[in-house]
């Protein structure tokens, strides 16, 4: 799955521990989430795009073999 | 979202990492004191020993908490788990396959509730290390 985390990050001006914070998890698990390395839980997923204050298929997409 | 509380493990502080840590040279100097205590102390209940204090010591680590206890954390815990479970059945095939090559049967004097306590959390232990140096790796 595809995220857009990373440039919603630069776009709001937030590090990976400030978004961290914000929704409960590490650092190490935002940067797992931006690598592509974790996929988020839906209720994580849905924390995020609060954070950004988008709807959820704008921060992630699926992709080809999902 | 609320797990059932029957399905609810509860883990150790962070602090017992460092006891668990204790659980590993502990056996080998027991077995130092019982040898010279006891001259006639069995050399094949060694192994046992050391298997049956090791096995506590990945248990306690495996069952302690880590620093932030995320949904990350947990999934790693969960697939750990699981694969630790899958190594050990493969890993006592092989021991079986072993036994049966040298010895013609599948049985074998090695094999004791101790060891494949032992092996069981040695592999859930380093399936979840392993997981979580994956995830800080660098892509």
């Amino acid at each position: 799955m595809k995220n857009f985390i990373k440039i919603e990050r630069a776009r709001h001006n937030l590090t990976q521990q400030d978004l961290a914070d914000k929704v409960s998890v590490s650092r190490q698990t935002i940067n797992s989430i931006e690598a592509g390395k974790y996929v988020p839980s839906t209720v994580l997923a849905l924390k995020i795009a609060r954070v950004f204050e988008l709807p959820l298929e704008e921060i992630f997409e699926l992709e080809e073999g999902d | 979202m609320k797990t059932n509380s029957l399905f609810n493990v509860p883990l150790l502080s962070p602090a017992w990492k460092k006891v668990a840590i204790g659980f590993f040279p502990l056996p080998v100097l027991l077995v130092i004191g019982i040898s010279f205590s006891n001259p006639q102390f069995n050399p094949d209940e060694v192994a046992q020993i050391i298997y049956g204090f090791w096995a506590i010591g990945f248990g306690m680590l495996i069952l302690t908490r880590e620093k932030v206890e995320d949904e990350m954390i947990k999934s790693f815990r969960l697939q750990a788990f699981q694969t630790g479970f899958y190594w050990l059945i493969w890993g006592i095939g092989a021991i079986m396959l072993i036994s049966y090559v040298r010895y013609g049967r599948f049985t074998s004097e090695f094999f004791s509730a101790y060891l494949i306590l032992f092996l069981l959390n040695l592999y859930i232990y380093a399936a979840f290390q392993l997981q979580l140096y994956q995830s800080k790796k660098e892509k």
